[in-house]
């Protein structure tokens, strides 16, 4: 009986790693193949049948790329960016999302449901009349224009909202009691009791931020302005394409990434699973 | 790849949000979304003209410094040369003009860039681009009628059919600049190896592609743009394309065109590129014997281990082929600007810099006489590619341009795609692909 409960752990234990080394590497593959890819020849890139790893390696892949563009200015724009936009957005969302949750002020619920109406317009329709009024604004060209239009998201006020709904409402009345301010409950109590909701926010904000293409296209006319996205279309022409250098580009520019995720997964994990949230 | 499906999506989206944002703007986008061009030709001609009427000729010469914008999608190493090209300008003339390159992206965020700043009224002086990019907002081109007539060496000595092109609209909206056409690039030491001659016909290209078949188990022929080859098919076999009222080729010619191509593909002869895109990478690893691409895309062949060749395209019953590469359009409203901005376009597309523009980029020169100065002729001693583009300027044909016809240039190479991956026969080729193209309209 228990030699039988034994072989049937085994087998179970199997077939779990089984299937989680099947999903990793289903996963990792694009990432090895890009990576194998920016080290090809051309030739290699096309070999049938493919091979995995490059016969030598193509350093100089990265050089050409990086040589093809300011990258090191595109990569200090799209820090800025990312980093003003993140916490522009993180500001806006926590205070909104306490006053939605917490706070009682009239046409709470019109305020509320117009936000969520927001929800239903694509972003991409908005994107003619944004870029209208940054001309108007004269902020082409600048930091402003890439930033401002995204310090607030109704997606991620709408999210923390609901997180923050689920807090006793006992807390609050036991703070209050004890003469805590409502900005001093939201700082102490609110935000730590839901950081991987804002862990959450912050990370899916930091990734929709360095991708960004169309907008920084948009608005941005000077290469001293332009974010490391637009530089990946450099290699592309209406007769051919590099695609080793391509791929060199999408290294270097999904390297920073990796690497905060590599650092702070711990949290990424968690905020993920328990906010039942994807990037 | 995924950057440019997502680069691609995203540009559909753009183009159709500007299309409602056009319908809900006051005064000049309004035309945009779904006027004929040629009644939208009429709508400028009015507040155009009186600075254009005062523009060329004598006064001229009375251009006061100003900055000129020039929006383009030249990368790598034809931007060095435009950016070579435009400091001479810059340094040379003698108002005071500056012209500032911007580099848009590609084509595709150019397109993009340009139609939502049609719609926010943020168009820059100049810009690169292509026909079929232009009828959403034809009223905000300058005409060049004047300019071209009062204030231009020589009109005459354009290609033909890049005047055509840059006409199409019934008046002059752009000066062509670079400009490319399809040609046949084979490896000759391949075709040589089997004693093949190169395909001058369709019926040289099955004899070969069979042949290399036979030889060597693979295909012999691709095509970078399976919209490019629909068209310039029908245009060799005598039949037409499309116009503005629909698909043309529904008849004994489009079927025999289609047959061809069916045949080529479910044969073998003939393959799909795949997440490529450019079949530059697989004609380099020897995997085709030949394809047909843009002559811009020859940088992108790594002939190692054997030898290129390029010639014009295989005819039929007629030789046709494409012509690729954009126009410079005007957008400037200020007179001044206009003047300086067409002074500009003068200059770089002088006999002397477009020579310079041609050899440095492997470009077409846009002038006959271009052509004929000794750099650009010892240029194509040594260059297969440019000496069989010329080989068969006297051939090009350009798309029309219509309200769908960057729908139907969209729509058909899918739709080909798919023909291909069904193995569909030639009587099914017509029927889809005419249905494809006249659900455009």
């Amino acid at each position: 009986m228990s030699q039988k409960r034994k072989v049937g752990n085994v087998i179970a234990t199997i077939l779990k790693y089984a299937v989680l080394i099947f999903g990793a590497i289903f996963t990792i593959l694009p990432f090895v193949w890009m990576i194998s890819s920016s080290l090809k020849t051309p030739s290699e890139l096309v070999q049938i049948p493919p091979s995995l790893f490059p016969e030598t390696p193509q350093w100089v892949n990265y050089q050409e790329a990086w040589k093809a563009a300011p990258f090191a200015r595109y990569f200090v724009n799209t820090l800025i960016v990312t980093l003003c936009t993140t916490c522009g957005v993180l500001v806006t969302t926590v205070l909104s999302a306490f006053a939605f949750s917490r706070l009682n002020f009239p046409g709470k619920k019109t305020v509320f449901s117009l936000f969520l109406a927001t929800l239903m317009i694509p972003g991409e329709m908005l994107i003619i009349t944004n870029y209208e009024t940054i001309i108007n604004l004269h902020w082409i060209d600048s930091y402003k224009a890439m930033i401002i239009p995204w310090i607030s998201s109704a997606f991620y006020i709408y999210l923390l909202t609901r997180f923050f709904m689920q807090v006793p409402e006992s807390l609050y009345l036991a703070a209050k009691v004890d003469k805590c301010s409502d900005f001093k409950y939201m700082i102490k109590i609110m935000v730590p009791m839901n950081k991987q909701a804002i862990f959450s926010i912050a990370i899916l904000n930091i990734i929709s931020s360095w991708n960004a293409f169309l907008w920084p296209l948009l608005v941005t006319n000077s290469q001293e302005m332009r974010v490391l996205s637009n530089g990946l279309v450099r290699f592309q022409t209406e007769a051919g394409s590099s695609t080793e250098l391509i791929m060199a580009a999408s290294c270097m520019l999904v390297m920073p990434i990796i690497i905060i995720y590599l650092f702070l997964r711990k949290y990424i994990i968690e905020g993920v699973t328990r906010s039942g949230l994807k990037g | 790849m995924k950057l440019k499906k997502i680069g691609a999506s995203i540009l559909a989206m753009a183009m159709a949000t500007s299309m409602l944002a056009g319908c809900g703007q006051s005064a000049p986008a309004e035309t945009a979304a779904d006027t004929q061009p040629a009644e939208q030709t009429e709508a400028p001609a009015a507040e155009a003209s009186a600075t254009e009427e005062a523009a060329p000729a004598e006064e001229a010469k009375n251009i006061e410094a100003t900055e000129v914008t020039f929006w383009h999608a030249m990368n790598g190493n034809l931007e060095s040369v435009l950016t070579e090209i435009t400091d001479e300008f810059n340094n040379s003339n003698e108002y005071g003009i500056k012209v500032t390159l911007v580099n848009q992206g590609a084509y595709g965020d150019l397109q993009t860039k340009l139609q939502a700043s049609a719609a926010a009224d943020a168009l820059p002086d100049l810009a690169q681009a292509y026909n079929n990019w232009l009828t959403p907002y034809l009223d905000k081109i300058v005409k060049l009628d004047d300019f071209v007539a009062n204030d231009f060496d020589n009109w005459d000595d354009v290609v033909e059919a890049y005047r055509d092109e840059c006409s199409e609209f019934g008046f002059i909206h752009a000066v062509p600049y670079n400009k490319s056409t399809y040609v046949l690039f084979y490896n000759k030491t391949m075709l040589d190896e089997l004693g093949l001659s190169v395909p001058e016909t369709w019926a040289d290209v099955q004899a070969d592609a069979k042949a290399v078949m036979d030889a060597k188990n693979i295909a012999f022929i691709g095509y970078d743009d399976l919209a490019g080859v629909v068209e310039a098919s029908l245009h060799q076999n005598g039949a037409n394309y499309v116009d503005a009222s629909g698909a043309l080729f529904n008849d004994e010619k489009g079927l025999e065109t289609f047959t061809y191509l069916s045949d080529l593909y479910n044969n073998g002869y003939a393959r799909l590129v795949g997440e490529d895109g450019y079949f530059s990478n697989v004609i380099s690893n020897q995997q085709i014997a030949s394809y047909v691409g843009s002559s811009a895309g020859v940088s992108y062949i790594k002939a190692e281990g054997w030898e290129l060749g390029v010639a014009p395209l295989p005819g039929n019953v007629n030789k046709a082929a494409n012509m690729a590469g954009t126009n410079i359009v005007m957008f400037a409203q200020d007179s001044n600007k206009q003047l300086a901005a067409w002074e500009y376009l003068k200059y770089i597309t002088s006999t002397e810099a477009m020579t310079k523009w041609a050899v440095g980029t492997g470009y077409l020169p846009i002038r006959q006489s271009a052509y004929e100065t000794a750099e650009y002729k010892a240029y194509m001693e040594e260059n297969v590619c440019a000496a069989a583009c010329y080989e068969q300027a006297k051939d090009f044909f350009f798309s029309p341009t219509f309200e769908a016809s960057n729908d139907i240039r969209s729509t058909v190479p899918s739709t080909v795609e798919q023909l291909v991956y069904d193995k569909a026969d030639a009587q099914t080729w017509l029927d889809t692909i005419v249905e494809a193209v006249n659900a455009q309209y």
